[in-house]
């Protein structure tokens, strides 16, 4: 019934190819490849893609310090704007459906502006985002990050008041399991809260490990996607125990996120499909 | 089952000035207030136990360890003010009464850095032996250690209770056992009943927070679970709520708590103290 992804985030640089007949094995419908145009070759993702019955479902978009839309500095705001614009043209080239785009980056814990200075530029660049994002007939989504990793936008609710403030019919929000587990009070109420503007999914356990590792309940947070109806792709987004993950993977550690987690995974979601 | 409140859930950090907390706490219900000594020069523990007897609130000490104060640290003046400062919070402890030192003693809070094999073992093996320092001197005193977990974000050295029992096999002092907490431990146990079980009798303390540390029972933990795990384990000691002010000072970054997570401190603090006797006791 629901539709399956998985972020190649986890996957470090192994080739695309190798990502996506990982995901066609394990009876995956899609892949959600990471926002670095660079660090693909269009011709390849398209014919991995084709070869393997996989589609690009989403781009997730790596917001570091130079890529922020509430920096004081207009250059870094440009530059944001300019990196959204590029990582939106790779996902049009790839046929993605949803970008995930955020006003402030990763790790990022403390404002440089006040914060209805701040507020105002995350609803003008969010507004330019979904304006580009229209014409190539994308969606964009907001992600919340929990406190250890962003100090604005950790909840739902506040996903959807900005949402709703840039007005625009491709906007939305997104949830992560994962981030919902230590700021939500109820997981499946916050995806219900969303109703349909909620466009896309990110599935993993509470400790981040792949769904049915840990103690997250998903049957009803798949109950609750079901009532509203929701079309969208679940995508996993699974990463090592660590305040820096990727340094873990880029050491060659936590090789149980390859082949064992991604299989894992899907396994407990359709078990738990049954369920609802 | 003795249930507290921790003053960082109202001031950062307690002082003389502060002392206003026993008679809050106590009028809300709470048998203990955990007081966390910040910064040394502030507390005073002839006054604290004065205050405590006066109201009939017990104190139990808990530690904050900002990144001077850290006996696995690289340099050696860092580990001797880590030590010292363990050791002013056992002096306290035994001045105001409180049978307990708790917190994350391990380590500085915050400090996330990814070390290679023989630098983690470096690490720990400092760790060992300057808790073996430490649990010494609180054991000439009878006061024990309550050593908590952080999650990732928090420490790279404990983060789960498994962790936790490699590192008390390695001290090796009777003294020195668990804090462990439901905000932490909902993040980094696959299983909270089960952690709970492993940690067994090396439970001393028990921090009962919300997972999104705000009031304990409005939010996703599944506290029947809980319940059952500590009764199968025969715990009966103390069950804290720990949450913290916007304005907390001493590791502020670590914790990272941007808003106000009740509609006030008090609502916070006295709905959770119903919901926990309502289902501890």
């Amino acid at each position: 019934m629901f539709k399956y992804s998985f972020d190649t985030l986890v996957y470090g640089d192994e080739p695309v190819r190798k990502s996506i007949e990982r995901l066609a094995k394990f009876g995956y419908d899609a892949v959600e490849l990471v926002g670095e145009a660079e660090k693909y070759s269009i011709p390849e993702v398209r014919s991995a893609c084709a070869d393997n019955g996989i589609v690009v479902s989403s781009l997730c978009s790596i917001f570091d310090a130079e890529r922020d839309m509430v920096h004081p500095d207009p250059k870094v705001r440009q530059n944001t704007l300019d990196y959204v614009q590029k990582t939106l043209e790779f996902g049009a080239e790839v046929g993605a459906s949803v970008v995930i785009v955020r006003p402030s980056p990763c790790m990022k814990t403390a404002p440089l502006a006040d914060a209805v200075t701040e507020h105002a530029w995350a609803v003008e660049n969010m507004r330019k985002s979904a304006e580009m994002a229209a014409k190539l007939n994308l969606k964009i989504v907001i992600e919340c990050w929990n406190r250890y990793e962003a100090y604005m936008l950790n909840r739902l609710d506040q996903a959807l008041a900005l949402a709703k403030e840039v007005n625009m019919p491709n906007c939305g929000v997104m949830g992560d399991t994962f981030h919902m587990c230590l700021e939500e009070l109820d997981l499946a109420a916050a995806f219900r809260s969303c109703g349909e503007m909620l466009y896309h999914v990110h599935l993993a356990d509470s400790n981040r490990a792949a769904p049915g590792i840990a103690h997250l309940d998903f049957v009803p947070i798949l109950k609750a996607l079901k009532d509203i109806n929701y079309q969208g792709y679940l995508s996993f987004e699974i990463l090592p125990a660590a305040a820096d993950p990727f340094a873990v993977l880029s050491n060659g550690g936590a090789t149980e996120f390859l082949d064992p987690y991604t299989k894992f995974g899907i396994d407990h979601m359709k078990k738990c499909e049954k369920l609802i | 089952m003795k249930i507290g409140a921790s003053t960082f859930i109202w001031v950062s950090p307690f002082s003389n000035d502060t002392f206003h907390l026993f008679s809050k706490v106590k009028k809300m219900g709470f048998d203990i207030l955990e007081i966390c000594v910040e910064n040394p020069q502030t507390i005073d523990p002839v006054l604290i136990r004065q205050a405590s007897l006066a109201e009939g609130v017990e104190v139990l000490i808990c530690g904050a360890f900002g990144m001077d104060r850290d006996i696995s640290a690289d340099d050696e003046a860092t580990r001797l003010n880590g030590i010292n400062y363990i050791k002013c919070c056992i002096d306290i402890a035994a001045e105001v009464g409180s049978p307990l030192v708790s917190g994350p003693m391990y380590s500085a809070t915050g400090k996330t850095r990814l070390l290679d094999p023989i630098a983690k073992k470096k690490q720990i093996s400092l760790a060992v032996a300057n808790m073996r320092i430490v649990a010494d001197y609180a054991d000439q005193v009878g006061i024990s250690l309550a050593v908590e977990p952080l999650n990732r974000y928090e420490t790279d050295f404990i983060n789960t209770v498994d962790q936790g029992l490699d590192f008390f096999d390695q001290i090796g002092k009777d003294n020195v056992g668990f804090l462990i907490d439901t905000f932490h431990m909902n993040i980094e146990e696959k299983s909270i009943g089960e952690a709970i079980r492993r940690a067994d009798k090396k439970v001393f303390n028990f921090h009962a927070c919300a997972n999104d540390r705000g009031t304990p029972g409005v939010d996703h933990l599944n506290w029947i679970e809980i319940k059952c795990a500590l009764e199968q384990i025969g715990y009966d000691r103390y069950m804290v709520i720990e949450s913290f002010t916007t304005e907390i000072t001493e590791i502020a970054r670590a914790v990272s708590q941007w808003r106000p997570l009740a509609s006030s401190a008090d609502m916070l603090a006295s709905e959770g103290i119903k919901f926990l006797k309502k289902t501890f006791i």
